[in-house]
């Protein structure tokens, strides 16, 4: 994939790049608004990282010009500010996922992962069926199955296991489960996320020889077949 | 525009102006000006008849006087004559002669009887006579004088004062009209002006509600007048201007602090972690990195803490219709799994439809620390209670910090059964990093419960702790 990050901080923004080009990706980096904007418009890029405050452009005014001339890129802010609303007018601004400084580059890989995802299967949400190895989940009858056995789940494990389907493959982290199930973005104190996925670990995987939901280390989560 | 707890009924519209100053002020004006004007209109009615009374009166006199003499000149026949002759004058209007004899049978004169009133001779006497007016007769005042004639015979000369009591009568409803008029003017006057005042000062107090919610930009309304309301607005708004540029200070230098802090933080955590990757897992030196990235995740949790704390303190947060049970309900749903782990029964009872204005990600926040600590302090096998009833029911909980005016919005009450707060502490905790004794072992930044404070604070809330024998209640009135 290739990736832009336009950030000025440069002992973060080299890290970051490495740590990119560490997973496949292909990176270019840009130090200031201006720059960002013209290597926006005019690279084939994938997903875009921004940092919010920039110098000669700011972040913000460097997303809402790319969203004028139709760029449909995905844009990945980053922001060092106060958040709670400021989040609001980033994503407002036309950015596509927000994340705070200081952030752990595992979160970012993953949200960065969701993002390009979501750009290539393009109408994944509009889906009415999920399927993933033998398990299978219908959005309109609400009804999931696991090799034609008949799962029962709460509203809410439907609703995570939904979240956990569309982005199978990739690594989800527990604030990216809080913001995209339960729309909070917080860091609750206790374990709160990863009780909600033991739960559901027990209704899908428990009867079954095969895992699908397995725990990544240091990160998050991830629905997927083991080969 | 929303001011739902100042929405009236039109009946309470109505007793609100009675209660406006304005009104009040042309009612005390209208009674005053009715006082003076009864009390002048009297004065005139009295000189008036006293000039006119007098005048007539001497004009009796004189007759009377006359009168006496010609009897001691006259023969009675020539008497009765000249009495008959006086009565029939039509020059003299009003005039009125009576001549009876002792039986007091009329024998000359043009009143038809002799009045029953009982007076000495020589007094004053107020009858009445009927008079003939074209084909009837009308009941009319006199007021004459009688005295004794020769021979047993008495006289009576008068003045018909029907005329002039009429003009007092019609004074006297004039008068009476005048009052009214004056107190209806007074009160209808009154009723405009405070309608006025009512409707500027509603204008008002919507806009100070708004910009009490946190929107700095409100102003309130100026019309193209000078009168002192106007005035007024126009040094308010001043004032408000003034308000937002200070606070809009306040929030930029809460962002460059996060700027500032977040950077440095954020490239130590880069560091560290692109250094992670080039030692061995399980190293002392990967020990120190992971010990670093830890301690970062603690000062990023302390550092969000703290700014959205003073966050919300600016007021500058932005609002929105927050669905509190929806909140409530899911909160609830999100820690029940974690408290069940641990053998605590969390029971909640959610009523619908309760709404706020405010912030959900802080409202949320706010519940999740409250969630958090509960779950933290009760033991195992406890209990947590939350509730949320959508309009408070009688005065609210006594408490330190149920002073002030009466809210009536939705509550919010998390019960546990943990240790609780000695009531003496409960003040201090919702300070900055305070940590009772004997907390110390139990992770946390210190700052939930201030953080709890400030949002109750920033949405017009009231927070209240309270025991729960046993246990810790914390109630947010809305």
């Amino acid at each position: 994939m290739h990736i832009l990050i336009v950030e000025d901080d440069e002992v973060a923004r080299d890290y970051l790049a490495k740590a990119l080009r560490e997973v496949g990706h292909t990176v270019d980096v840009a130090g200031d608004g201006l720059k960002g904007l013209h290597m926006a418009s005019s690279i084939a890029i994938d997903v875009a990282i921004v940092d919010r405050m920039l110098p000669k452009l700011d972040g913000l005014a460097l997303v809402q010009s790319l969203r004028a001339t139709g760029r449909k890129l995905p844009v990945l802010i980053l922001s060092a500010l106060g958040e709670v609303d400021d989040r609001i007018t980033g994503l407002r601004a036309g950015g596509d996922d927000y994340l705070t400084k200081p952030y752990h580059v595992s979160e970012l890989l993953a949200r960065v992962d969701a993002l390009a995802r979501r750009g290539e299967s393009g109408n994944a949400e509009s889906h009415t069926k999920l399927k993933l190895a033998d398990l299978e989940l219908d959005r309109i009858t609400r009804r999931v199955t696991r090799n034609g056995k008949k799962i029962e789940l709460t509203a809410r494990e439907f609703q995570l296991l939904e979240f956990m389907m569309r982005h199978s493959g990739q690594v989800v982290t527990r604030t990216m489960l809080l913001e995209g199930v339960w729309d909070y973005h917080f860091d609750p104190q206790t374990n709160v996320i990863d009780v909600h996925i033991s739960r559901l670990r027990q209704a899908i995987d428990k009867d079954f020889d095969k895992p699908l939901l397995h725990t990544v280390r240091g990160a998050g989560y991830s629905l997927r077949e083991d080969e | 525009m929303d001011a739902p707890r100042r929405i009236a009924s039109p009946d309470q519209r109505f007793l609100g102006i009675l209660d406006t100053s304005p009104f009040r002020v042309a009612i005390v004006y209208s009674i005053v000006f009715a006082c003076g004007a009864a009390l002048l209109l009297g004065i005139v009615d009295f000189a008036v008849s006293r000039v006119v009374d007098r005048s007539s009166d001497d004009l009796i006199d004189a007759e009377v006087q006359g009168l006496r003499e010609q009897v001691l000149v006259l023969s009675r026949s020539d008497f009765i004559e000249l009495v008959e002759q006086r009565s029939q004058d039509q020059d003299v209007r009003g005039a009125v002669y009576l001549m009876v004899d002792p039986q007091l049978r009329p024998v000359a004169g043009n009143v038809p009887a002799w009045p029953k009133t009982e007076s000495d001779d020589g007094k004053w006497i107020q009858f009445k006579a009927a008079v003939p007016f074209g084909d009837e007769t009308r009941e009319h005042e006199m007021r004459a004088r009688r005295f004794k004639l020769p021979g047993g015979y008495n006289m009576l000369v008068g003045h018909d004062v029907q005329e002039r009591q009429d003009v007092k009568n019609l004074m006297m409803r004039g008068l009476i009209a005048a009052v009214v008029l004056t107190l209806l003017l007074g009160l209808g006057g009154g009723f405009w002006m405070g309608r006025r005042i009512l409707a500027q000062a509603g204008a008002i107090s919507a806009v100070a509600t708004q910009i009490m919610r946190g929107d700095l930009s409100q102003r309130l309304p100026v019309r193209d007048a000078d009168d002192e309301i106007n005035t007024l607005a126009r040094e308010i708004n001043t004032m408000l201007d003034r308000i937002e540029q200070l606070t809009l200070g306040m929030r930029t230098v809460l962002d460059s602090a996060a700027h500032d802090l977040r950077t440095p933080l954020n490239r130590l955590q880069a560091t560290a972690e692109g250094a992670m990757g080039q030692v061995i897992p399980g190293s002392p030196e990967r020990r120190v990195l992971e010990r670093v990235t830890t301690e970062v995740d603690h000062m990023r949790a302390t550092l969000d803490a703290l700014l959205r704390i003073a966050l919300a303190e600016t007021g500058t947060v932005a609002r929105e219709a927050v669905d509190l049970s929806e909140l409530v309900a899911s909160m609830v749903e999100l820690y029940a799994p974690v408290s069940e782990e641990r053998g605590i029964r969390l029971e909640s009872a959610v009523a619908s439809g309760a709404q706020v204005q405010g912030s959900r990600q802080l409202l949320a926040q706010a519940l999740a620390n409250l969630l958090d600590n509960a779950i933290k302090f009760t033991p195992d096998g406890g209990h947590i209670r939350v509730l949320l009833k959508s309009q408070s029911a009688g005065p609210p909980s006594a408490g330190p910090r149920s002073a002030g005016p009466p809210l009536a919005g939705p509550e919010v009450i998390v019960e546990d059964d943990g240790p609780g707060i000695p009531a003496d502490k409960r003040e201090a905790v919702l300070g900055r990093r305070v940590r009772l004794d004997g907390t110390r072992n139990v992770p946390g930044s210190g700052l939930g419960l201030s953080l709890v404070a400030a949002v109750t604070k920033l949405h017009g809330a009231r927070l209240t702790l309270d025991d729960a024998a046993p246990g810790l209640r914390v109630s947010l009135q809305f």
